[in-house]
């Protein structure tokens, strides 16, 4: 059974571009938008146990320095790694967003 | 001490840098510590003040007390991406850094950087005067809307997940502070002058007055007006120069009547304005003291040869007609003011007279094209009554914002969650969405094929170059598109082969002709030879110049424009130095073009051969 009083953190690293929800840019991605309505849904589920934090690399690189293992893949990978999806530290997903489903899982896996 | 500063405004080629110079030297010679500071790329400031300035404050020759400084805002742009990327240089891999770099490109970045360093000046007391001889109209609008921006945009982005459109969050968040200050400071009537300079002509009274309502909206009052330009009525004895004297007065007139500010009257002079010492009699008359009459000395100057290669016999038509079956875009560029309208009105309107079915498209919001067809312009594409082969639109940016954003709201509704559309919504109201939307409209023109020519009458140089640059910008960003659904994959190779197409065909000579409209002035040539050189780079050919304005020879029968006619000998010779092309030259009226006729016949003049000789071309009359 999920604990559930234990805070979970997710963190997206987003690949360049320059804004997160697509909007800007000269056709709008469908993943874009399906990631931002998961995100937004997720928020009011789980209000106040839920953390999810998206960083664009042309504007927070401060924090894809902070994660050695994002770091590692995109020396090994290149920026096709990216979207890379952390849960409290762990790398569990990268190449694409993750879903709606996918990003349950592993909050209820706390 | 309170620092007093002053801003002058104005489109390229009116003065601006003459006045704000004449300004310095007159402050430095009250006793009043000065600095004057460009922030414009194609600034003259070295020239005028005939030495060298350069990146820093440099002290200038002759006039004790005052100071000048070029900020190059390409230079400032590197600085701050260096200060900015310099963290991260070890640890990311090359690939990674080439990306951050390239995102540091864009147009924003560089107005955040020149602006950051445009900020430092406001923020020392050191000087009692600084003058800022900042760039032309829009630019400066958008320079200086920055501030009230960005200040709501970092409290925002605070709040929220904290990005931003305009770069790193944490290089900003230092600087707010600043920026609050320097808000304050222009919105103060004690501190800050704003000084819109103009030439006495009739787009000059539009363009000011909508300036004037984005200061007074951006909490700006303090405003004033110098007319400049102005030909002296002793030189004037011909029925020609008769005729723009009181076509001037009128204007004046009308400028003095719509705006209630301290209005100062500049006089045109017989030579460009270089030197301490003649900008010294420029700043006693600006001061309010008596002008010295012109001189007017008929056996002054000999008459002077323009010699520049015009185009010849039909090469002017066959270079802007369509070949090999395929349609004609013609890129008329430019800064505002130099003629861009007059010169697209002209070809479109004999364009379509040969029989081609052609566009005039302008992005010019005023849509001045209107004035000069006598007919209005509106979004959707509507033939000229009497010319049914030449048909007229105008892309409005707002208009086409609106529009885009109802099409993105309508596809997601009914797909997407409540919370999510509100969340788009606030998206769409990013600046980016307007530029997008206009780009949207922009390529839709030139993607299609129901026009055989198409004359777009481009908003001027900086501008034009950002929507020219957008596609190389979008297919790149085209190729980052995250999805791996097949709607998007669908979208994206779409996407991708109207980009490709329309890549192609701005950058086929065949397909596109891009013309530089210029004035044989210093300002105007250089900027547009920048513009020029920068679309070059992207692979774009410039393959005409027009030259406006010119002095028939027939109407400079004194010594006063004689001498202005040396000097556009002078620039005439500049520009095809510079340039490489023929230069296609269209001749100073006595008369504003406005209504078909008066096109048909200015027409006449610019396409017949040859175009102008030493002899002169006495000008259309109404």
């Amino acid at each position: 059974m999920a604990d559930t009083t234990k805070r979970v953190v997710i963190e997206i690293f987003d690949p360049p571009m320059c804004c997160p929800s697509g909007v800007c840019g000269p056709t709008i991605d469908p993943a874009l938008l399906d990631i931002h309505e998961a995100i937004l849904k997720l928020k009011k589920e789980h209000d106040g146990q839920l953390g999810i934090e998206r960083y664009l690399l042309s504007q927070q690189p401060a924090k894809f320095m902070q994660q050695p293992e994002v770091i590692g893949r995109l020396k090994a990978v290149g920026i096709p790694a990216l979207p890379i999806t952390v849960v409290n530290g762990r790398l569990v997903k990268e190449r694409a967003y993750p879903s709606y489903t996918e990003l349950q899982t592993w909050i209820a896996e706390g | 001490m309170e620092t007093q500063y002053l801003f002058f405004s104005g489109k390229g080629g009116v003065g601006k840098t003459t006045m704000a110079c004449a300004t310095a030297v007159r402050e430095a010679e009250k006793g009043r510590k000065t600095l004057i500071i460009t922030t414009d790329p194609a600034s003259n400031l070295a020239d005028v003040f005939e030495q060298t300035i350069g990146h820093h404050v440099a002290p200038i020759a002759g006039v004790p007390n005052l100071w000048a400084m070029e900020i190059d805002p390409d230079k400032a742009t590197e600085e701050y991406r260096d200060r900015v990327l310099a963290p991260f240089r070890a640890a990311m891999p090359a690939d990674i850094l080439q990306v951050l770099e390239e995102q540091f490109r864009s147009p924003c970045t560089t107005e955040l950087a020149a602006f950051d360093r445009f900020m430092d000046f406001m923020d020392r007391d050191e000087f009692e005067v600084v003058i800022f001889d900042t760039a032309p109209t829009g630019h400066t609008i958008r320079l200086l809307e920055l501030p009230v921006d960005w200040s709501k945009h970092i409290a925002d982005s605070a709040k929220g997940s904290g990005q931003t459109c305009l770069g790193p969050v944490q290089a900003i968040q230092d600087s707010k502070a600043k920026y609050d200050r320097a808000i304050a400071l222009l919105g103060n009537p004690r501190h800050t002058r704003f000084i819109f300079v103009l030439q006495p002509e009739q787009t000059a009274i539009f363009e000011t007055e909508r300036s004037a309502v984005e200061l007074r909206r951006l909490g700006i009052e303090s405003q004033e007006l110098i007319v400049n330009g102005i030909l002296p009525t002793e030189v004037c004895e011909q029925p020609f120069f008769r005729k723009r004297y009181e076509m001037q007065q009128r204007h004046l007139a009308e400028i003095r009547q719509r705006f209630a500010v301290p209005l100062r009257q500049m006089a045109l002079r017989d030579t460009e304005v270089k030197g301490v010492a003649h900008l010294r009699d420029v700043g006693r008359e600006l001061d309010g003291q008596p002008r010295v009459a012109a001189a007017t000395g008929a056996s002054e100057t000999a008459e002077v040869r323009l010699s520049v290669r015009q185009p010849e016999s039909g090469e002017l038509l066959d270079l802007l007609t369509p070949r090999n079956g395929h349609g004609k875009a013609i890129f008329f560029t430019g800064k505002g003011g130099v003629g861009k309208t007059s010169v697209s009105c002209i070809t479109a309107v004999h364009l379509a007279r040969q029989g081609f079915k052609t566009l005039l498209l302008t992005t010019d919001p005023a849509a001045h094209i209107g004035q000069v067809l006598d007919t209005p312009v509106g979004d959707r594409p509507a033939p000229l009554p009497g010319l049914p082969t030449l048909w007229t639109a105008k892309i409005d940016a707002k208009q086409a914002t609106e529009e885009y954003k109802a099409r993105i709201l309508e596809q997601a509704r009914g797909r997407r969650s409540a919370e999510m559309l509100l969340a788009l919504r606030e998206e769409l109201e990013s600046p980016c969405t307007e530029e997008m939307a206009a780009f949207d409209k922009f390529t839709a023109y030139l993607d299609g094929d129901d026009y055989e020519i198409v004359v777009f009458d481009t908003a001027p140089t900086g501008h034009t170059l950002r929507l020219l640059e957008l596609p190389f910008d979008y297919s790149q960003q085209v190729e980052l598109l995250v999805t791996t659904t097949q709607e998007g994959g669908a979208l994206r190779a779409e996407t991708r082969s109207r980009f490709d197409r329309i890549i192609a065909r701005l950058k086929d000579p065949a397909w596109s002709v891009f013309a530089f409209v210029v004035y044989p002035e210093s300002t105007p040539v250089v900027e547009a030879h920048r513009a020029s050189q920068d679309l070059a780079a992207a692979g774009i050919p410039t393959q005409l110049v027009v030259a406006n304005q010119i002095i028939p020879a027939g109407q400079a029968t004194n010594g006063f424009f004689r001498k202005r006619r040396a000097m556009q000998a002078k620039y005439l010779a500049e520009i095809e130095r510079r340039f490489h092309v023929p230069v296609a030259m269209l001749p100073l009226m006595d008369s504003e073009i406005r209504g078909l006729a008066a096109v048909d016949r200015a027409a006449a003049l610019f396409f017949s051969e040859p175009v102008l000789d030493d002899r002169g071309v006495v000008a259309a009359t109404a």
